[in-house]
């Protein structure tokens, strides 16, 4: 390797150095990179485009014109009848463990929210004034707006779960809050 | 050749390795600290029992981790490795043994320093700088006196051209001053607290333009002059390609500044500074593998070699560690790419498949081939050496595997919609409770890392046992440089092309440069600046980059008091405050960020990694019980929560009079305060009162008014409010077009 005729004499405590040439591939690769940056800053065939603002905006339209027709308006009758169904109720309760137990407690005793075992309610006690709680949340009281978080069926659920924690008055539960609903 | 010209004369000399020797050690010590708290805040994200408040936090500690492995691990091995071989490439011992020194403890102290003022809460909220104002300008003297010493050294040296690691060595050392002092620019508001002379857009902006160059020239460039020495040592064999060295180099050091703003994808900087970000990071891939190619290429005609030298195995994976990163990089900087891997895990698996073997591999290679010539022994046990090799190699795979697997799922967990349109994961806990069988692979890899280092510190030691009982000091002798030099052609055979044109492409004319080292340092410290005020210049000057929103206002005396409890707590390592143009983002947490809201952010807040769900719009969303409970103990509201708890805020007084100077230091940096001038304290305590009352009243603890709780309870009741309070300016506002 000593006669290597790219071999430069020269050494630096030892460390000498090859003059070769640059790779080809690596020179290839370099310019597909310069040519890459020229064409995506000038948008020819690649780039940003109209820009990240138009992009979103463009996404979320289409989002909006895919979206499936709203969910059926739920009726007065169709959550009652749901509230005498065990099964919707069992279901009600998986979805109030998962999303609500923080602020309600896993009894409904009530913590950082309203007890939900006593029979007083600050928005309304019936079905349908829970469900609109539920769907539009309290913001200023930081109930979250759960429509955009849980699917229609899983809002009816819960619904009709919360309704059947009234008057169990679980013991620990916090004051009760509200106008009395019997 | 040298010989053929008039020979100055002949002068003898030693090298002084008692400094680098000194060096050798602290790293080992620091390696060891610095990655033993990497191991700590990797359980404590699987188990957040192990945080302990208030000191010992994840968001206290992440800071000491990177800032220990950094600038304490990998910033001692380059001061190791640059006074071992700058001595002898450059034929000088260095300028001054007492600069050496002075460089030597002042940088142990500032590790010292950095040390307890971290767990303490003492931080800047900008990553790799945490360290307050006074650290900061310790930095830049021993800086200074680095610098110094150097350049003292390459003046009086005895070799005529200098070498590609010296390139890289001078490339670094100027860069880091310029990057460390433009970035870390701030008023102080007491001893320990200062807030950045930038805010938002522009701070983010010079944030990442030195994050990013804090990777390049502190954890590449040096790491590559130590390759050019180390590798051919290790390999004896000569470098590949000289003419390879000066492009890859100079387009390192030109390109490598430019790509910062790839961490600010989609955020609210301006899209122009995010697309020349991108493509000059695209660009960077090849100038990267210039490097690996001279590294591994060198090795060409002696791989047999690598199957029993412990030194090889661990530079090979060092080298190709650093090429598949430097690809990486380039492939995350594209924006598509970077909207699905931006705020996970990626970017830590890319952090640490590039640090644990660039960095530490090639630190563990340079030590194992130093320590028996420092020590002048053999080296203690080559079989240590070689379980140190494949218990590290096992520790970086699983630590890699499950920390990219960690990234790509959460990553597509948050942009999954479902058949209804509604985001599939709505809970933002369900996409971190998913990670943390792969949290606790990672605490495995990181152990076995740590372990390996643990073998590494014990062969060292036990080498140093053996030392001579004094060292040897061998003199060398060496001709002085004379001002007369005739140029030759560089190797037989070669002649000087005759045209200017030729001799450019031939680049003759580098040789030229590498005898003039001043000028040498000063066209690099050009091509930096240059590079650098492409990108500053517009970001600052130009006013459509950040068009201003009537309605946002600065934060009261209690928000501000709230907003350092929660620089104070690092909050930001784990919450992004930063909602991105993405739908996925926007339907999960709100309105994008526009550039106008954080006018009055220094230092910004906008985070990179989203272990907690981004803050933004979190003012109004949750109630301040709520914000209280959550505080005291996050399981309590949300059991699969990995927030460690912050019990203190509750118990911990408001420094009431001390609000007055953050609010003086934010007017001398220009925010509007009008009435908050001379009655800040008043204005925070009836601010105070009023939530303290709202939290009694709510079935909460009374006597709160007096307490941190309120602070930052108010702060985070603030955030993203304003720009609800003027619905239909925000939407409209084009965030940042093209100048």
């Amino acid at each position: 390797m000593a006669d290597n005729p790219r071999l430069i004499e020269h050494q630096y405590d030892g460390i000498q150095e090859y003059d070769n040439p640059l790779p080809r591939w690596w020179v290839l690769l370099f310019w597909a990179t310069i040519v890459f940056s020229i064409m995506y800053a000038f948008n020819l065939g690649v780039g940003s485009g109209p820009g990240r603002i138009a992009q979103y905006e463009a996404e979320v339209a289409a989002a909006k014109a895919a979206a499936p027709p709203p969910a059926e308006f739920t009726s007065p009758e169709e959550l009652a009848a749901m509230a005498t169904n065990t099964q919707i109720v069992e279901a009600g309760k998986a979805v109030y463990t998962t999303n609500c137990v923080s602020c309600h407690k896993a009894d409904g005793g009530g913590l950082i929210g309203p007890n939900l075992t006593d029979n007083a309610w600050i928005h309304g006690g019936t079905l349908m004034e829970m469900h609109k709680t539920i769907t539009e949340g309290v913001i200023a009281k930081g109930m979250p707006p759960w429509g955009t978080l849980l699917k229609p069926d899983q809002i009816d659920a819960v619904t009709v779960y919360v309704a059947s924690m009234k008057n169990t008055n679980v013991p620990g539960g916090k004051a009760a809050e509200g106008t009395v609903v019997p | 050749m040298a010989d053929a010209q008039a020979a100055g004369r002949l002068e003898t000399f030693s090298y002084d390795d008692d400094i680098v020797r000194k060096f050798l050690f602290v790293t080992i010590l620091w390696g060891a600290v610095g990655m033993l708290v990497g191991v700590i805040i990797a359980v404590q994200m699987a188990y957040p029992a192990w945080n302990v408040a208030p000191w010992l936090t994840f968001g206290r500690l992440r800071p000491l981790h990177t800032n220990a492995v950094i600038f304490a691990f990998a910033g001692n091995a380059i001061f190791t490795g640059i006074y071992y071989s700058s001595q002898r490439l450059l034929k000088a011992r260095m300028f001054s043994d007492a600069l050496s020194r002075a460089h030597f403890w002042g940088w142990q102290l500032i590790i010292v320093a950095a040390a307890l003022t971290l767990p303490l809460g003492f931080t800047q909220a900008k990553e790799y700088a945490e360290l307050e104002w006074p650290i900061d300008i310790m930095i830049a003297v021993v800086w200074v006196i680095f610098a110094v010493n150097f350049i003292g050294t390459l003046i009086k040296r005895r070799e005529r051209h200098i070498y590609v690691a010296i390139w890289f060595y001078i490339a670094s050392i100027v860069t880091v001053a310029i990057l460390h002092i433009f970035n870390n620019l701030a008023v102080p508001a007491g001893l320990f607290k200062s807030y950045s002379l930038y805010a938002g857009v522009q701070d983010a902006f010079m944030q990442w333009w030195y994050g990013h160059n804090a990777v390049a020239f502190f954890l590449t460039t040096p790491f590559l002059g130590l390759m050019y020495y180390f590798m051919p040592k290790a390999a004896e064999g000569p470098v590949f390609s000289y003419r390879l060295s000066i492009l890859h180099f100079w387009t390192i050091v030109f390109m490598y500044i430019w790509a910062g703003p790839h961490h600010l994808h989609y955020t609210a900087l301006p899209e122009w500074a995010s697309t020349l970000g991108m493509l000059f990071s695209v660009m960077l891939w090849a100038p990267s593998w210039g490097g690996m190619i001279n590294g591994l290429l060198t090795l060409r005609g002696g791989w047999h070699k690598v199957v029993d030298d412990p030194i090889l195995k661990f530079m090979v994976i060092a080298i190709t560690g650093y090429g598949m990163s430097t690809f990486e990089g380039p492939m995350l900087s594209v924006k598509s790419v970077n909207s699905l891997s931006h705020y996970t895990d990626w970017t830590i698996a890319h952090v640490h498949s590039g640090a644990l073997t660039w960095n530490g591999f090639l630190t563990f290679a340079m030590v194992y081939w130093l320590a028996p010539r420092l020590f002048q022994t053999e080296l203690y046990s080559k079989k240590l050496a070689e379980w140190h090799f494949w218990i590290a190699t096992v520790g970086i795979l699983l630590y890699i595997v499950s920390i990219y697997s960690a990234g790509v799922t959460q990553g597509l967990m948050w942009r999954a919609f479902d058949e209804t349109g509604r985001l599939q994961y709505p809970d933002f806990v369900e996409t971190v409770a998913r990670l943390i069988p792969m949290y606790w692979t990672r605490v495995v890899g990181g152990t076995l890392y740590l372990v390996g280092m643990l073998v590494f510190a014990y062969n060292i030691v036990m080498t140093w046992k053996r030392r001579a009982a004094t060292y040897a000091i061998t003199t060398v002798q060496a001709p002085a440089l004379t001002k007369e030099y005739t140029p030759e052609p560089m190797r037989p055979g070669v002649d000087v092309p005759a045209t200017a044109f030729g001799r450019f492409v031939a680049m003759t004319f580098h040789r030229a440069w590498e005898r003039t080292p001043i000028v040498f340092t000063v066209l690099v410290a050009v091509a930096v600046i240059v590079a650098s005020l492409f990108e500053i210049i517009p970001t600052f000057l130009i006013k459509s980059n950040v068009p201003t929103i009537a309605s946002v206002k600065p934060y009261t005396p209690l928000e501000l008091a709230g907003r350092d409890l929660y620089i104070r707590e690092g909050c930001f390592n784990c919450h992004s405050q930063m909602i991105r143009p993405l739908r996925f983002e926007t339907e999960r947490y709100g309105e994008y960020s526009k550039p106008g809201e954080s006018v009055y952010d220094h230092p910004f807040l906008w985070g990179s990694r989203r272990i907690g769900p981004d803050l933004a719009r979190e003012g109004g969303l949750k109630s301040n019980l709520w914000h209280l409970r959550h505080f005291e103990n996050p399981r309590e509201i949300n059991p699969r929560s990995i927030m460690p708890a912050y019990p203190h805020f509750s118990t911990n007084d408001i420094d009431f009079p001390g609000i007055q100077k953050k609010i003086d230091a934010m007017l001398m940096l220009g925010v509007p305060y009008g009435d908050a001038i001379n009655t800040a304290p008043d204005m925070a305590r009836q601010q105070a009162r009023e939530i303290a009352a709202d939290l009694a009243a709510t079935g909460g603890p009374s006597g709160m008014e007096t307490k941190e709780v309120t602070a930052i309870i108010a702060y985070l009741q603030r955030l993203g409010k304003d720009i609800k309070a003027a619905p239909g300016v925000a939407t409209t506002t084009k965030a940042g077009g093209q100048p």
